[in-house]
């Protein structure tokens, strides 16, 4: 390296990002540009990061191939920050195997870890997970260490799995302080409130309290009939009933899981499943029709029985019977329910799920993008919705260092 | 041309509190390593460093019999390694893309890293006597028996090259073995050169042939 980007990379490292800009502003070759774009992205500017390593990446020569890959990945790694998920995977893959090829572990092992953030943003959690088992994060220094525990972390809380999500943001909490980085410090301690608060509301023989996650875990390894209305699905004994696409099922089991062990009133499940004021002849044989049709569905879990005035429930080996009801409920609260498994949803997926047209479905995804509670990636039919990723990595950039010598 | 594999004699550090190095020179007694922020003095017999200068040292450093010189960003310094002091500055020919320094003949040789070229300079006031081009990029630069050798390292790729001070023709190639680059090189007049490591942080004595 010459002189000047050797004073630059030392300006940068040393966490003087303009004293860094200063040395190399007028400079357009290769190193310089690549070092000017490191220096932008830790300023906050990333669009001009983005197009200085971009340019930095083809400026470099064809021997210089483990500075272009660690060109690309810093630039993945912006992309992702910046939530731009056009941004192409294939060409963060090369890199990786380049960096592998030529030895620098540590980069390789930061380039797999951007790739499984991504497959996260993007709702691809068996994906992720795979990747995930598949790195080794052992060359990882401290600070992508943490980095590194983090998505696991984010990974175990969305498949309910407290104790390793625990684990996972106890490794990253200690990695963030071996790295002496306040910022990620930060990070993994905003991460871990996910599991301090309250995650969904328990309804059971007439009473409700909030559930934390862990409470949730237990809950559905325990010996009681739920009916989660989190996710639309009623689990007991480890076997589960999906019933996302069949709203006037799950509008049936909840009403009567919620009177168990009393029975509910035809009145009350027309009510409620069709929205009749008035419960006609007509209605009461659709009411037949469709209890029929839960009956199949949960049969084995649970017995669906005629009462005198209506129906009631019957688990065949759980104890108990229970709701898990989102926090806070309303028509859009639905739309998180349902996006609150991490996984990205259509909106015909959605309207499908809450028996809502597609445009009421678009209308409340469109309000509660405005509040930025869901977010949208794709375009046209490919379009899906997710919620927003629980704080499970960090959103501070930890780029490689641009430069083979480094 | 004549080609071979360079043969490594003997390899030092890396150092504490001197990650990379940038430059290397010899005293006669001492081999000085540039290493960012400071010169160190490497007793090339117990591979000990005795003593360090604090002074900017980004790229290529030179020995003239008496004084350091030292590249720092965009311009060259001369220090008094009894005192430390610097004792005057001359700007740099790459306008700090410089990277390799060689005293010779009077003057001072300046690779110019992407420029592929080696400068002769006046010592006193910079100005550019002569200009030597190259089809590599240059990481250090050194004159023995009046010959011109300068290190290239490129990705993978590094050698020490002797070339025709007149045309810059190659006349004969070392090529490092796989991983190790150059970043500074310094004869000690004899039948070794002292190479940089870069980030490896070390310095390597290599066999120098004939």
């Amino acid at each position: 390296m010459d002189s000047l980007i050797t004073a630059a990379a030392q300006a940068l490292a040393s966490g003087d990002t303009l004293g860094a800009l200063k040395r190399v502003a007028l400079r357009d070759d290769a190193p310089a540009l690549a070092l000017r774009g490191i220096a932008m992205a830790q300023l906050g500017d990333l669009i001009r990061a983005k197009a200085l390593l971009k340019s930095a990446a083809r400026a470099f020569g064809p021997r210089e191939a483990v500075a272009r890959a660690r060109c690309v990945v810093a630039e993945a790694e912006i992309a992702l920050v910046s939530r731009d998920l056009t941004w192409p995977p294939k060409a963060l893959e090369a890199a990786r195997k380049v960096l592998e090829s030529h030895g620098d572990r540590v980069n390789a092992a930061h380039a797999g870890n951007i790739a499984i953030r991504r497959l996260v943003l993007i709702g691809r959690l068996d994906e992720a997970e795979q990747a995930l088992a598949a790195l080794d994060p052992t060359p990882l220094p401290p600070a992508l260490r943490a980095a590194h525990e983090l998505v696991a972390a984010g990974i175990e809380v969305r498949r309910l799995r407290t104790r390793a999500a625990r684990a996972a943001l106890e490794r990253a909490r200690s990695a963030a302080q071996r790295a002496g980085m306040p910022v990620l410090t930060a990070e993994v301690e905003a991460a871990g409130h996910v599991l301090s608060i309250p995650a969904a509301r328990l309804v059971s023989r007439g009473h409700e309290r909030p559930l934390l996650l862990a409470e949730v875990e237990a809950l559905f390894s325990g010996g009681t009939l739920v009916v989660d209305a989190c996710r639309h699905i009623v689990r007991a004994a480890g076997a589960a009933v999906p019933l996302a696409s069949r709203p006037v099922l799950f509008t049936l089991v909840r009403a009567l899981a919620e009177a168990w062990p009393a029975d509910v009133a035809r009145g009350a499940l027309i009510a409620r499943a069709f929205r009749g004021k008035h419960a006609d002849e007509s209605h009461r044989a659709r009411l037949r029709v469709e209890i029929g049709r839960l009956r199949a569905e949960l049969s084995g879990l649970a017995e669906v029985s005629a009462t005198k005035r209506g129906f009631a429930l019957s688990p065949a080996g759980a104890a108990e019977v229970a709701v898990l009801a989102p926090l806070v409920e309303g028509p859009h609260a639905a739309v998180l329910a349902f996006l609150a498994d991490g996984e990205a949803w259509s909106s015909s997926a959605l309207a499908i799920a809450l028996g809502a047209s597609p445009r009421t479905v678009q209308r409340a995804l469109d309000s509660l993008a405005g509040e930025e509670k869901v977010q949208a990636i794709g375009r046209g039919r490919a379009r899906r919705w997710m919620s927003p990723p629980l704080s499970s990595f960090p959103t501070i950039l930890l780029l490689p260092g641009p430069l083979p010598s480094d | 041309m004549k080609t071979s594999t360079a043969t490594i004699l003997r390899e030092y550090g890396p150092f504490p509190d001197a990650e990379r190095v940038h430059g290397v020179t010899f005293d006669g007694r001492h081999v000085w390593f540039a290493s960012g922020d400071r010169l160190n003095a490497l007793d090339p017999d117990s591979g000990e460093v005795m003593r360090f200068i604090e002074v900017a040292s980004h790229a290529g450093t030179a020995f003239d019999g008496e004084f350091l010189y030292q590249i720092a960003e965009d311009v060259i310094h001369k220090i008094d390694p009894k005192t430390g002091q610097i004792l005057s500055t001359i700007p740099a020919p790459g306008n700090g893309g410089d990277s390799g320094l060689a005293w010779a003949e009077g003057t001072l040789w300046v690779g110019q890293h992407r420029g592929r070229r080696i400068h002769q300079i006046d010592p006193d006031t910079g100005e550019i006597l002569r200009t030597i081009e190259s089809n590599r990029v240059v990481t250090g630069v050194t004159w023995v028996d009046g010959q011109l050798w300068h290190g290239t390292w490129e990705g993978d790729d590094s050698d020490i090259r002797r070339i025709d001070p007149q045309t810059g023709e190659v006349l004969e190639r070392l090529d490092m073995p796989e991983g190790t680059g150059v970043s500074g090189l310094e004869s000690d007049g004899a039948a070794c050169f002292f190479c940089g490591g870069g980030n490896s942080g070390k310095i390597r004595a290599v066999r120098r042939p004939g």
